[in-house]
């Protein structure tokens, strides 16, 4: 059985969300002066109207009230939003996936505290506090060694008689500017946990990395002094997310980034005349758009690939997939090729190409950012590398050991 | 074959070397972030610059200039290059013209043009050619569309000619004070046979500088638009003969159909930019640490650190040889080799920088952030189908005879 149609669902989901994106969003967004790097407000009306159409609840399962959209077609979504917009795709995309996360997870107390909120505000998003400054994410030296296993976490949560009270810094905090609820990861006396934190507790504060921007959407570092939270809000998970067969949701972003400069590229190489012809007639430049459509069809094949094994886990089970980090491998086909493609499509624009008020440079960058940031696609391939060979954390190297 | 360096090259190096260690890194940054394009430039590095000679480094002796040799030439923009490419190609700029006033211009022309711009160290040259519907039509006009290319029109008025049109992406335009103008002289011939280049002083009557460019890469560099509204400029100012501007080339000796100064300015920029990211690279990796140890440790950072030093060895050797063909009158399309080559390493290292420096921040990840907008410039100046084909088609040329 191989099947590749799409349901009429899908196709709908995907085609309103298209006229969406050109409708409202891109009027917005391609604005000469939003293209350019030094100006990255995020598009605040914009995303309220993506949330009145359920784009924000669209991962929420339907009992909980939300849209319900299995992984493939949030992918398939998101892409269509990062086709309009880099930062605005981000910041749902994050949504989306700690909507999955975090509200299946909360007891019938929490649920009634934060979900009903959460449904019925349009500006309502999510943010997951995990990463800790200068701390070390990358495998790096641990490649293939038992060491580096144990995450140190110095954020800490005392009980202080039926509350938390928590402190600490966390860095990195994808959504943090705009969360109005986040998760964060701190160590009680019975270990690391998720202990859920209204964006408006006293104690809280979000502010702007120093340095250069490096991400997508919103980012900040959280600082929590003496944050007082009823004992209620910890939240029970079953174990830490396998980011191996994670919802490739960035990557979607990624691809639509890719689709983006495409578009572009296709458009202006049917108009732009040297040569006596337009462009595109040119072997050189026909197939320079060949190779960005084939980097982004492969790219976006191996993305609803690893979208569709995390709906379908028995796959792995009855071995119709192998068993790899498909997901990572996702992440490093898709940053790599995406970046390619960008650069080869702003090669048909010319000079045109790096000016900061077109959007070729803007796809560029963001492509850049996807490729060279995190650990990079170095420390993906280790990852990729240990799973080919089994390798299993904690378990000796050698009889010796 | 004999490697070394005399005396006199190897001090002008030195020098160079210092300047950009002391004068130019410290600024480099800052004016690359600045965030419109009219606060990238700083006239202060260039006077600096040009008290030391960088500014007139390809004058003769004999009107006062340092009638420096290729291979000082080349040593000199690639030092330059390694404290800031856009600053080292403001320089160079100017030599590109000075070689095309001393070889083509008339000894009238050469001491009403020549002598003012050695005396004045803020005196900057510019050639205008691009025009918004002409660009690879300039460089490769199409066989089978004789009106391509450039539209600026020249009319003769008795004395004067009188120029109406527009220029764009014009580097120095802003800041230049002659202009070297190429324009259509006879709209009905083809355009190596129809058109005329003009020495143009920047308060001509009825020319003026339009919008500066904003670019993502090279911003130091200003590029502007040029507009001539019945713009009179003397007769006395056509270089060599009416209908026969294609003076660049023919002037300098080269019968190979090259650019032979701007092919080899490309190469050598690109080297400078190539050892400040090997430079920086190398720092990265024996500082920043993982697991309490250098990564430099780390194999895959051994093999990236290998690679950029591997691309800027071979892209050296290319520069070099180059630069002592033309000092040696050897024609051939090395140099337009040597450029194609330099956009595949200048972009090649310093992603490898970006990449080796995943997870920095600061003024780290500034840095190899900028060296890889400004290597992606390449991709429209040296690298793009054009001008790979244009080297192609020299190649043909030496072969048939």
């Amino acid at each position: 059985m191989y099947n590749l149609h799409l349901s009429p669902e899908q196709l709908e989901f995907r085609d309103t969300v298209r006229s969406f994106v050109n409708d409202e969003v891109k009027p917005v967004t391609l604005k000469a002066d939003r293209l350019d790097l030094a100006d990255r407000t995020l598009p605040v009306d914009v995303l309220r109207k993506a949330s009145q159409m359920g784009l924000r609840t669209l991962a929420l399962p339907e009992d909980l009230g939300g849209v319900g959209a299995d992984a493939l077609t949030c992918c398939i979504v998101i892409e269509e939003l990062a086709v309009g917009d880099t930062d605005f795709a981000a910041v749902l995309a994050e949504t989306a996936a700690l909507s999955l996360r975090l509200f299946p997870a909360m007891t019938t107390e929490q649920g009634d505290r934060f979900l009903q909120k959460f449904l019925e505000d349009d500006d309502y998003h999510l943010a997951c506090a995990e990463r800790e400054p200068d701390a070390e994410t990358a495998l790096g030296v641990n490649y293939h060694r038992s060491g580096g296993a144990e995450r140190r976490i110095a954020t800490t949560a005392t009980r202080s008689g039926n509350d938390f009270i928590i402190n600490g810094v966390k860095d990195h905090v994808a959504n943090a500017p705009l969360a109005k609820l986040i998760a964060v990861e701190a160590q009680t006396d019975k270990g690391p946990a998720l202990i859920l934190v209204p964006c408006d507790t006293p104690g809280l504060s979000v502010t702007d990395r120093p340095g250069p921007r490096w991400h997508h959407g919103t980012s900040g570092r959280i600082e929590l002094k003496d944050c007082r939270v009823p004992a209620g809000n910890l939240l029970t998970l079953g174990g830490a997310p396998d980011t191996g067969r994670a919802i490739p949701l960035n990557e979607a972003v990624n691809i639509g980034i890719g689709r983006a400069a495409y578009e572009a590229a296709v458009e202006y190489a049917q108009l732009r005349v040297q040569g006596g012809r337009p462009i595109a007639q040119h072997q050189a430049i026909g197939t320079k758009l060949a190779d960005i459509a084939i980097r982004l069809d492969v790219a976006r094949t191996v993305v609803w690939r690893a979208a569709w094994a995390a709906d379908h886990p028995d796959a792995f089970a009855d071995r119709s997939l192998p068993d790899l980090p498909l997901s990572t491998i996702a992440k490093v086909t898709t940053t790599e090729a995406v970046y390619r493609a960008t650069k080869d499509a702003a090669e048909c624009f010319g000079a045109m190409g790096v000016m900061r008020d077109m959007p070729l440079q803007k796809y560029i960058h963001d492509a850049r950012v996807c490729l060279y940031s995190g650990d990079g696609a170095a420390d993906d391939r280790l990852r990729i590398a240990e799973a080919v060979t089994q390798f299993r954390r904690g378990a000796p190297m050698l009889a010796a050991e | 074959m004999d490697f070394s360096l005399s005396n006199e090259q190897r001090s002008w190096q030195m020098q160079a070397r210092k300047f950009a260690e002391e004068q130019i890194k410290p600024i480099s940054l800052d004016l690359d972030e600045a965030p419109d394009a009219h606060g990238t430039f700083n006239w202060d590095i260039v006077e600096k610059g040009s008290k030391l000679g960088f500014r007139t480094l390809a004058v003769p002796k004999e009107y006062g200039g340092e009638g420096t040799d290729y291979v000082t030439q080349a040593l000199v923009m690639a030092e330059l290059a390694r404290g800031d490419s856009a600053i080292s190609k403001t320089f160079s700029q100017n030599w590109k013209w000075s070689h095309l006033i001393a070889q083509a211009c008339n000894p009238e022309q050469k001491e009403r043009f020549l002598r003012p711009f050695v005396a004045d160290h803020r005196f900057l040259l510019g050639k205008g050619i691009t025009e918004p519907t002409a660009g690879s039509d300039n460089r490769m006009p199409p066989g089978d569309a004789p009106k391509a290319g450039l539209k600026l029109r020249a009319e003769r008025q008795g004395d004067e000619w009188i120029l109406n049109g527009e220029k764009c992406f014009i580097a120095n335009a802003p800041v230049g004070k002659l202009f070297f103008i190429d324009a259509r002289t006879d709209p009905n011939a083809p355009l190596r046979q129809g058109t005329t280049m003009f020495l143009v002083p920047r308060d001509t009557p009825g020319f003026r500088i339009g919008k500066v460019f904003n670019k993502s890469g090279w911003r130091f560099y200003r590029n502007g638009e040029m507009i001539f509204e019945n713009a009179r400029v003397p007769h006395a100012n056509v270089v060599g003969h009416v209908n026969n501007s294609d003076m660049k080339t023919q002037a300098a000796g080269d019968r190979t159909g090259g650019d032979i100064f701007g092919d080899l300015e490309l190469a050598a920029n690109a080297l400078g930019v190539c050892d400040d990211a090997c430079e920086a690279a190398m720092r990265h990796a024996k500082t920043a640490t993982q697991g309490g140890r250098p990564l430099f440790e780390q194999q895959l950072v051994q093999l990236k650190i290998n690679k950029m030093h591997m691309w800027t060895e071979a892209l050296r050797s290319l520069v070099m040889r180059v630069a002592w063909e033309h000092d040696h009158k050897v024609h051939s399309a090395n140099a337009g080799l040597a450029m194609n080559l330099s956009t595949d390493v200048i972009q090649e290292v310093t992603e490898l920088n970006l990449e080796i420096h995943v997870g920095a921040g600061g003024n780290a990840l500034r840095h190899a952030e900028k060296l890889v907008r400004d290597g992606f410039i390449w991709s429209h100046l040296a690298g793009d189908t054009v001008q790979r084909l244009k080297v192609a088609a020299r190649l043909a040329k030496m072969a048939a005879h």
